[in-house]
């Protein structure tokens, strides 16, 4: 798993200059809620906390979920 | 080789995916959850972010659960099961209340955004510390960000009843590292590597495996060393519309393995309200010493009764809301509303009695900048 994170990393940072270039005055839209990976910050938390107690599963994302007895 | 990878990861200047500039605000919240296994949990939140300059903010969260939740079943005995746990039942359940403070600062320039925070936790049975640190780096006139966030906690089991565990202490460390890329004025994709290290008491001191002949506790391996990657994206299809979704692969030592996808419709109705439906599907694999329920024997190393060891899958479904009176507002409201399902499972009937899990958890939260 590690190399497919290793060649993502290489392919975006050694390539993204070939990528199209997004402008300053071209991303009005992603100051929109809807286009956020995380539009609920209050539901991201609380679920990513569900899912750990509920699932056997962690991870793939970036935030910080801390300990608690219910795991 | 892993270690190697850690530091040649580290040496790399990371990433977040948006710089979002530091302002005031503050946020109330409640959160509820409740479940077909009777457990109730409501959760109200608050938080208060202040800056101090330009690039510089301190913070202060806390989030309250307050859970109340029916006699473990075990097949239909509660009664052993209290006996056992020392749990104090009042009509039925027994109730907790759980504090979980945490505080924040950040430093945010042009191309950098640092983070960090100390998290506690504590309830009658259990105590929470951690610390977390996130770093990101804009790079291509912030069309590209990488960023790494590690967190590290040192908890401790302090059992309802008096029961000497082998160890009472549980350790887990996380490094994400990710990167985000625009891929158009409409288009984003994000990719998100973690890895996990867990060690100390890993299972439940309250579950145990009851048998004919025989009654024991739960047991686990004392480590957990665990990998997940993933991929996000959003799309813009028009002015009203967009489309998030996301894959995630995760696998760990105990030979458990999972698939998770979600994808989220988000459209405006009006100026000020944000609304859809989200979906989720995970599926994951049973850990390697987890048996038929009923299979154990007095010689096997390890024993599990939770169902989070045993193969299912479970799907999501739900609502999400957003308003805000106008773009200048400082005032916003966000809401949802999720119904969780398991799939029929072996080990659910055996300690809850019933044939699956179904839950229904919401939030809300109004937020204010000033």
């Amino acid at each position: 798993m590690q190399y497919i994170f290793l060649v993502s990393l290489v392919l975006l940072t050694g390539c993204s200059d070939a990528l199209v270039r997004v402008m300053p005055y071209e991303k009005e839209y992603f100051a929109q809620d809807k286009m956020s990976l995380s539009p609920l910050a209050q539901r991201a938390e609380q679920e990513s906390h569900i899912f750990l107690i509920r699932e056997a599963s962690a991870g793939g994302d970036s935030s910080f979920q801390g300990g608690c007895g219910c795991r | 080789m892993k270690s190697l990878f850690i530091s040649l990861m580290l040496l790399v200047p990371f990433l977040k995916s948006y710089a979002s500039s530091l302002k005031d605000s503050t946020t109330v919240g409640l959160n509820s959850y409740n479940d077909t296994a009777d457990v109730q949990v409501y959760s109200p939140t608050f938080s208060l972010m202040k800056t101090l300059s330009k690039n510089f903010l301190i913070g202060v969260k806390l989030r309250v659960d307050t859970i109340a939740a029916a006699s473990f079943k075990n097949g239909g005995s509660p009664a052993v099961v209290d006996v056992v746990t020392g749990a104090s039942p009042k009509e039925g359940t027994f109730e907790e209340v759980r504090y979980a403070p945490t505080l924040t600062m950040a430093y945010e320039d042009t191309n950098n955004a640092l983070s960090g925070g100390v998290y506690y936790s504590t309830e009658s049975d259990y105590e929470g510390r951690a610390f977390f640190i996130n770093y990101t780096r804009q790079l291509n006139e912030q069309n590209t960000a990488i960023g790494i966030g590690i967190s590290q906690s040192d908890d401790t089991w302090i059992p309802a009843f008096d029961r000497n565990l082998p160890r009472d202490d549980r350790k887990e460390g996380k490094i994400d590292m990710s990167i985000n890329q625009l891929l158009s004025p409409t288009a984003s994709i994000q990719f998100i590597y973690s890895l996990m290290y867990s060690e100390g008491f890993l299972a439940s001191p309250y579950n145990y495996v009851k048998q004919d002949t025989f009654a024991k506790f739960e047991k686990y391996p004392e480590t957990r060393t665990a990998h997940a990657f993933a991929f996000k994206g959003i799309v813009m299809l028009n002015d009203r519309n967009s489309i998030n979704y996301s894959y995630r692969y995760y696998a760990d030592d105990w030979d458990i393995s999972s698939h998770t996808v979600s994808t989220e419709w988000l459209s405006d109705f009006g100026s000020s309200v944000t609304s859809g439906l989200r979906l989720r599907y995970y599926s994951q694999s049973d850990a390697f010493f987890a048996k038929d329920v009923g299979a154990y024997g007095l010689d096997d190393q390890y024993f599990a009764v939770d169902y989070r060891m045993s193969a299912f899958d479970s799907y999501d479904i739900g609502i999400p809301f957003i308003y805000k009176p106008s773009i200048s507002s400082p005032y916003k409201v966000t809401a949802s509303i999720d119904m969780y399902q398991t799939t029929e499972n072996a080990y659910i009937k055996n300690w809850y009695d019933i044939d699956k899990i179904t839950a229904v958890y919401t939030t809300l939260s109004i937020e204010y900048d000033f």
